[in-house]
């Protein structure tokens, strides 16, 4: 099947450094693909090139297959790419339930329908008059969980979904990533919990130092020499 | 609350609406410039208090409006009120033509360009003499109206209100309060931040042009240093934070208590007037950085929509 998602040859820059360095990946519809490397090795750097809230500066971008290097963040989320952050960004002085309703451009009972519907699922439906700002960590994770699932994008990045999440609440947003998956989405997450990328993953690519050091099945990435030195050093 | 505040609302309506039949001519005065600021706080909590984009230069759109209106009514014999909406109309158009290059700038920035651009207007409007007369001012033919207007600055005011109250409660009111929460945010999530500020920024620039149009009209002589000083905009932004900016009855409640406050302080200490203002307006910074409503919001959990 072709690419849902190509990377060609990004670069973007900061000053003299270049935080991600002639990148090159692809990922295929209905997977879920892990990106790995130790800090600072461009993770979220890529995620934002691909999401548009960061230009790269070299390279091609393709979703879909639309061009979506120069385009707004708006457009390329419209287009089927939902995204949560690292820092978690809900709006604070939103209710749940509102962070949820501003996303959709659908008729309001259907939004409304919809968003409560995702509340449940991440169970958060007795919260959902309570400002997001006032909810715990990890409930304002689910929340941002929540909200990039309303318009049913095809492909969703996640940056570090399991961080700061115990493991309760980190079992039910594994499986409803698995859920999404089995829905025929395509999943791209940034995660430092190795246990979670290899149990999940089907295709993992690495970084370090902005560059691409490896990419294939996690069994095969584990036993990687140059990821191991990557990570632990020689 | 949520059950007797439209019937306080119903019964302010109805008296302000009566007022004029028994009021003197100073009763009337007084609450049109009432009037003025409740419109003129309301549409600036429009921009900023929603989407966070501080405006220091609002005045310019009052300026732009008693300016546009006086013009007509002086020079081209129109009739007066529709030449106060015309002032509302040129208010949204300067909005236009200056929001593309200024709300792409961000906090502070976008703050110091409105503040700039209000000067530039003084001074286009002082040099431009054949047009609006310059430092010398511009005269409008004698007209007794107050009534009259009265109620249009009344209405523009409630109508102003009225949009609030239509936006927060909309999701477009929601998508501009995304702006203010996490603008990265917003952007990522699909709303196109910058045609929504734009909307908010020309809406928020129709008030001030109507009031000020009716504020030339009401004292028959304009001069730019009348119309378009610094001091105005920062009453209106005080008057919102005041209120409790991002709600809709902050600015009204805003606009009341302190116009209530300045008229008796000015009255008997003419001196300390300006004083006690600044003194609020630390206060309020301080202490209460949501203003009174936004305090009263949080602690007894009521909706948005009071």
């Amino acid at each position: 099947m072709a690419p849902i998602l190509e990377v060609d040859g990004v670069t973007k820059r900061f000053g003299g450094v270049a935080a991600v360095n002639g990148v090159t990946l692809s990922l295929e519809p209905g997977r879920i693909h892990g990106l790995i490397g130790p800090n600072g090795s461009g993770k979220t750097t890529l995620f934002n090139c691909i999401t548009g809230v960061e230009q790269r500066d070299e390279g091609v971008i393709r979703f879909r297959g639309h061009r979506i290097d120069d385009w707004k963040p708006h457009r390329i989320f419209h287009l089927g790419l939902g995204r949560t952050f690292q820092i978690i960004r809900v709006f604070p002085e939103l209710t749940a339930l509102e962070n949820l309703l501003v996303v959709t451009t659908t008729e309001y009972d259907a939004a409304r329908e919809r968003a409560t519907e995702l509340l449940r699922l991440v169970k958060l439906e007795r919260l959902a008059g309570e400002f997001a700002g006032n909810l715990s960590y990890g409930q304002q994770k689910l929340v941002e969980f929540a909200r990039v699932l309303m318009t049913d994008p095809e492909l969703i990045l996640l940056d570090e979904p399991a961080a700061g999440v115990n493991r309760t609440l980190l079992a039910e947003l594994l499986d409803a990533v698995q859920q999404l998956r089995n829905a025929g989405k395509t999943i791209l997450l940034v995660e430092h919990d190795m246990k979670v990328v290899m149990g999940l993953c089907e295709m993992v690519f690495v970084l370090d130092h902005g560059e691409k050091l490896a990419e294939g099945p996690p069994g095969l990435i584990q036993a990687d020499e140059r990821v191991i030195e990557a990570y632990f050093g020689r | 609350m949520r059950r007797w505040f439209p019937v306080v609302l119903g019964v302010a309506f109805v008296l302000l609406a009566l007022y004029p039949l028994q009021a003197t001519g100073y009763g009337i005065r007084v609450m049109l410039q009432l009037f003025m600021w409740i419109a003129l706080a309301q549409s600036w909590n429009l921009i900023s208090g929603l989407t966070g984009y501080v405006s220091f230069g609002h005045v310019a759109f009052f300026g732009m409006g008693a300016y546009t209106a006086g013009i007509l009514i002086a020079r081209a014999d129109w009739p007066w009120l529709v030449a106060c909406l015309a002032g509302g109309v040129a208010a949204m158009l300067f909005a236009l033509l200056i929001g593309f290059p200024c709300l792409r700038l961000k906090g502070p920035y976008f703050a110091i360009s409105m503040l700039g651009l209000n000067e530039v207007l003084r001074v286009v409007v002082s040099y431009w003499e054949s047009l609006t007369g310059g430092g010398n001012g511009l005269s409008l033919p004698t007209l007794h109206a107050s009534v009259p207007i009265y109620y249009a600055m009344g209405a523009t005011a409630a109508l102003v209100t009225a949009l609030t109250f239509v936006i927060v409660t909309s999701r477009f009111g929601l998508r501009l309060m995304t702006i203010r929460e996490d603008e990265v945010a917003a952007e990522a999530m699909g709303i196109d931040t910058f045609r929504y500020k734009l909307y908010a920024f020309l809406l928020s620039a129709v008030g001030p042009g109507i009031v000020g149009g009716l504020t030339a009209r009401d004292q028959g002589y304009i001069e730019p240093i009348s119309v378009f000083p610094l001091v105005t905009t920062i009453t209106m932004i005080v008057m919102a934070l005041f209120g409790g900016k991002g709600t809709i009855w902050g600015p009204v409640l805003g606009a009341v208590l302190l116009f209530t406050f300045q008229e008796i302080v000015w009255a008997r200490y003419i001196y300390l007037h300006q004083l006690l203002f600044g003194a609020i307006i630390v206060a309020v910074v301080l202490l209460m950085p949501r203003g009174i409503l936004g305090v009263l919001q949080q602690k007894y959990r009521l909706p948005r929509t009071i």
